[in-house]
């Protein structure tokens, strides 16, 4: 080692020893630590200037104070229950870590260590405590915590939106979005309740206004959700949507709304939360989150000091929320959509079916009532415009248990009232009416009377579609769908098929109705057409029986006529004008007219015939005709027989029965030749059957047969009552499908 | 003696003296009524023990759930008066244990003869016209900086800590011994502490009560003792000269006498 160096050491030997012997005095006051010393009551009796500079004091600022007074909230708590209360239990802490506060009202961390002196008896006499700065290390510390926190809570708002996410992919209707979205973001926000509500094409009584319904509610009075149902309404709830905000329970609110507000206050909610729920920027519904403050029990929140301010995290959270719900609630919606597009479409297949095959209106219709209570509703009610003003021909509920209240509204139906509101606007404007949400007081306001309200509450309607029938612009009647609270709200899909079904109804009923009318013109027109019952001719006795053809207009060209004529005869005439509708009934009536004119001179028979061969074509008759024209002398039996191309008469006697040998001529229109006339004799007892092909011809087998059967079973009968004679032979010859009419006399002369 | 193992439930003084039961508050564990129960020894029979998550209870009790309400320890203490037997008590109980004390009676009125409270507060946080004595920031600050105080404590040493009574010296290695608990159980307790309110509660005692209210304490003011004393119907106010929070520590012979006093 050099000399030059081991010098040197001694002389930083010597300064050092110079500086330890310094005064002590010095060394506690500039020591790199604070030192205070303070009486058991924590007074402080003294301190250095290290403390002193740390804390911006003077030395007198301090004495007498106390060492928790110059320290942070956080810092006086931990001194009062746990160094001082340690103090005392083990005479010393180490490393306690305080907050000073400096003059200027900065923190300066500390670590404290301190010691407590004991008398002889134990009674503590004085405090020493040394200060450590902590400023980097606490710093450090807090980072570390912060992050820690940070972390925590990025961590739970992720586990809550994975959770979401996870859970909404799962959903696949709308129910189920709904309920994932309301839970999820209730937990989220620790709310007391929460609800979805969603937008809907139309509101009730109002046709062109959106309007929201709830789809998902938990945990809010049912009070609070009438409030908000009437504000949303009023659309408030809608153009709060705008973006996410928060309804404050406050003074504005409570003049504003004095209702909501008072159901929050009765919920003992401080705000609500309403979230915009969108898809491609297109408003699906609202998320609304009621706030409340923490129920007894709870522990107060911190979080949440201020009614009405989210924290940047929640806002974030729940619009995330807002948008992840419209996605899974639009994917849902296309789901439901589509299964729900194939269910009309067979609906409409079925439909079509059943109305091809229906025979009458009424059937049809209750057939129909019946398909869409199986499908498309809960309740159809159809009610059709006759001549005898509306009636209602179809009522039916899906569940047949429900089945009597449906019936028990017929009290306020037509014919007994008018038509319940939806149908009679239906009616009235020819315009479908739709209630996409039937609200309570809407339908108090609808109905007439306390016992239909009652009536109808039973139903539990959600939503109601009235559709006009509609044909070639005549209301035909209307058709009214309703659903209930089960089924939830019809759809404008819905209210698609509701329509498209009243369209089929309305051509196949346009066409039914005109087909029943011309058949009821027909009735009508015959029954003037056709010949009162015949007469009482004494020596006789007679029986008519006209039945009309099962298709096709119920109008026939047959006719019968017995007519007493002067001088002890009477006139018998059977007649069929070919074919079966107005035009023959018509030509038939005219025939019958002509004829009758011309007994006024008693011609024989053939000579009727010869004289309508020569008017037909002035009188200018359509259609060809057969007849058979008759004479009977009542005192001699004498029987006298003219055909037009007509089925020869049946001629009962002891026991058998013969076709009389009428030689026809040709058909009446036809071109004419002289007729011909058989003479007879028409013995008592004997019976005289007259009739129109109806009654003998048959897709089946030819006419020949056809008169073989009359003849069999008019042997059969043997009886000489003609009535019941007609009886036997409809019964045995007329099918319950006649493509033809039929008409038929019998004549018995008296023994 | 399932209670007595997880409260670390200690008995002392005269069998059949009148029972009485010392609950510590926030802050540390038992030790904390050192000083005062000796006075009492002498003619009562004197109960101390630990909640849960304290001084040498059994840390495996501890359930986050049942304890994140006071109702937690409250069921605690009527289980131990139960097992113990114990009716005609006078229960005194420090800082938070005055509330859990109160839950307590209204669980079982029936073994409790006298309530002592030392410096309760039935609601921390201010709110509207009543002063707790802390805002929600203050709290807030608070409960922050408790986290930064975890005493003594290492997930190494926890075993040794807690739950380890046969060998108390192991704890006695430990720097501030009487005063540790897993950072957890720390917070929660802390929380459970501050963010109560039990105002409502308050009306429905009905046995004699005494409230012990400290000078300048920082913790339970003046103004929480007086709402206490207030709502407590026929309850006693005394005001102690001792300063701070814990007088059974601080000033154990004048918060003897106090109690002494209200009982004859």
């Amino acid at each position: 080692m050099p000399d030059a160096e081991r010098r040197s050491g001694s002389d930083v030997r010597a300064q050092l020893d110079q500086l330890l012997e310094d005064d002590p005095a010095d060394l506690y006051e500039n020591a790199p630590c604070g030192y205070l010393s303070t009486l058991p009551d924590g007074r402080i009796v003294k301190v250095n200037r290290t403390f002193c500079a740390w804390t911006g004091r003077t030395p007198e600022q301090l004495l007498h104070t106390r060492l928790r007074d110059v320290l942070s909230v956080g810092g006086q708590v931990f001194h009062d229950t746990h160094l001082a209360p340690l103090l005392r239990m083990q005479g010393a802490v180490r490393e306690v870590a305080l907050d000073v506060v400096r003059v200027d009202g900065s923190l300066l961390p500390c670590l404290v260590n301190a010691v407590e002196l004991r008398d002889d008896t134990g009674a503590p006499l004085m405090v020493r405590a040394t200060l450590f700065e902590a400023t980097a290390r606490r710093r450090y510390e807090r980072d570390i915590l912060a992050a820690h926190r940070a972390a925590e809570e990025s961590e739970a708002r992720s586990r809550t939106l994975q959770q979401v996410v996870s859970e909404l992919a799962r959903a696949t209707t709308v129910s189920d979005v709904a309920t994932v979205v309301v839970e999820q973001a209730r937990g989220a926000l620790r709310a007391r309740g929460a609800a979805l509500w969603l937008v809907t094409d139309r509101a009730a009584g109002e046709a062109d206004r959106p309007s929201l319904v709830v789809a998902r509610s938990d945990g809010l009075p049912d009070g609070l959700l009438a409030e908000l149902a009437t504000a949303a309404e009023g659309r408030v709830a809608l153009e709060l949507a705008e973006g996410l905000r928060t309804l404050v329970l406050g003074d504005r609110l409570t003049a504003q709304r004095p209702r909501l507000a008072a159901a929050m206050a009765d919920a003992g909610l401080h705000s609500l939360v309403v979230v915009p729920v969108s898809a491609a920027s297109r408003a699906l519904g609202v998320l609304v989150l009621a706030l409340g403050e923490a129920r007894a029990g709870d522990l107060i929140d911190l979080d949440q000091p201020v009614p009405g301010e989210l924290s940047a995290r929640d806002v974030d959270l729940l619009w995330t929320l807002g948008r992840q719900a419209g996605q899974a609630l639009e994917r849902a919606q296309l789901h439901e959509e589509t299964a729900r597009q194939g269910e009309r479409s067979a609906f409409l297949l079925d439909a079509a079916r059943l109305l091809a095959g229906a025979a009458g209106v009424e059937e049809m219709v209750e057939r129909l009532a019946g398909l869409a209570v199986s499908g498309l509703a809960d309740v159809c009610m159809i009610d059709l415009v006759t001549e005898h003003g509306v009636r209602r021909v179809g009522a039916r509920h899906a569940d047949p248990a429900r089945q009597h209240l449906v019936d028990e509204l017929r009290e306020w139906a037509p014919p007994a009232r008018d038509l319940p509101y939806p149908a009679r606007q239906a009616l009235n404007l020819r315009r479908t009416q739709w209630f996409p949400v039937i609200a309570p007081d809407w339908l108090e306001s609808a109905v007439r009377d306390p016992r239909e309200l009652a009536a109808v509450q039973g139903l539990e309607l959600a939503s109601i579609v009235a559709v006009p029938l509609v044909a070639e612009g005549q209301a035909l009647g209307v058709v009214t769908l309703s659903a209930d609270r089960r089924r939830g709200g019809f759809t404008a899909a819905d209210v698609d098929v509701a329509e498209q079904l009243a369209a089929q109804l309305s051509l196949v009923m346009a066409k039914a109705q005109r087909y029943e009318f011309e058949s009821r013109t027909s009735h009508t027109l015959q029954a003037n057409l056709l010949p009162p019952p015949p007469p009482e001719v004494p020596g006789i006795a007679v029986a008519v029986r006209y039945l009309a053809a099962t298709r096709g207009v119920e109008v026939g060209g047959d006719f019968y006529d017995v007519a007493p004529l002067p001088g002890g005869q009477v006139a018998i005439a059977v007649g069929d004008v070919v074919g079966h509708d107005i035009t023959a009934a018509a030509t038939m009536g005219q025939l019958r007219s002509v004829y009758r004119s011309l007994l006024v001179e008693s011609p024989a028979p053939s000579a009727v015939i010869d004289r309508l061969q020569a008017s037909w074509p002035l009188l200018g008759l359509q259609r060809l005709a057969t007849a058979l024209f008759a004479t009977l002398d009542l005192t001699s039996g004498r029987l006298r027989i003219a055909s037009a191309g007509h089925p020869p008469p049946l001629l009962l006697t002891g026991g058998r029965a013969e076709y009389l040998p009428v030689r026809p001529s040709p058909m009446l229109g036809a071109p004419p030749a002289p007729a011909q006339e058989w003479t007879g004799v028409l013995p008592p007892g004997a019976t005289l059957v007259l009739f129109t092909d109806g009654l003998v011809e048959s897709r089946a087998d030819d006419i020949d047969a056809g008169l073989a059967r009359l003849r069999a079973s008019a042997v059969r009968t043997a009886t000489s009552d003609p009535d019941e004679l007609c009886d036997r032979l409809l019964s045995d010859l007329a099918g319950s499908h006649r493509a033809d009419d039929i008409a038929l006399l019998a004549l018995t002369r008296a023994r | 003696m399932v209670v007595c193992t997880r409260n670390d439930v200690r008995v002392s003084g005269v069998p059949d003296g009148r029972p009485m039961v010392f609950a510590h508050g926030y802050g540390c564990d038992q030790n904390m009524w050192r000083f005062v129960v000796s006075d009492f020894e002498v003619d009562h029979r004197v109960v101390t023990f630990d909640h849960v998550g304290f001084g040498q209870s059994d840390l495996s009790a501890y359930d986050p759930v049942k304890y994140n309400s006071l109702r937690g320890y409250a069921a605690d203490v009527v289980e131990m008066l139960r097992e113990l037997e114990l009716t005609d008590v006078v229960f005194v109980g420090h800082s938070v244990s005055a509330m859990i004390g109160v839950l307590a009676y209204l669980e079982a009125p029936e073994r409790f003869g006298v309530l002592v409270m030392v410096g309760p507060s039935a609601r921390y946080v201010d709110d509207g016209d009543y002063a707790g004595g802390f805002s929600r920031e203050q709290i807030r600050e608070l409960l922050d900086s408790l986290d930064a105080n975890q005493l003594g404590w290492s997930a190494a040493m926890a075993p040794a800590i807690m739950g380890n009574p046969d060998r108390p010296e192991l704890a006695a290695e430990l720097t501030n011994s009487f005063c540790r608990t897993s950072p957890d159980v720390a917070r929660q307790f802390a929380r459970v502490s501050f963010l109560s309110d039990n105002r409502a509660d308050l009306p429905r005692v009905q046995v004699p009560t005494l409230v012990l209210q400290c000078s300048q304490d920082v913790i339970a003011p003046e103004s929480a003792g007086r709402y206490v004393h207030e709502h407590v119907l026929g309850s006693a106010f005394t005001q102690l000269a001792a300063t701070g929070h814990c007088p059974n520590l601080s000033a154990p012979e004048e918060t003897a006498a106090a109690i002494r006093a209200f009982l004859q």
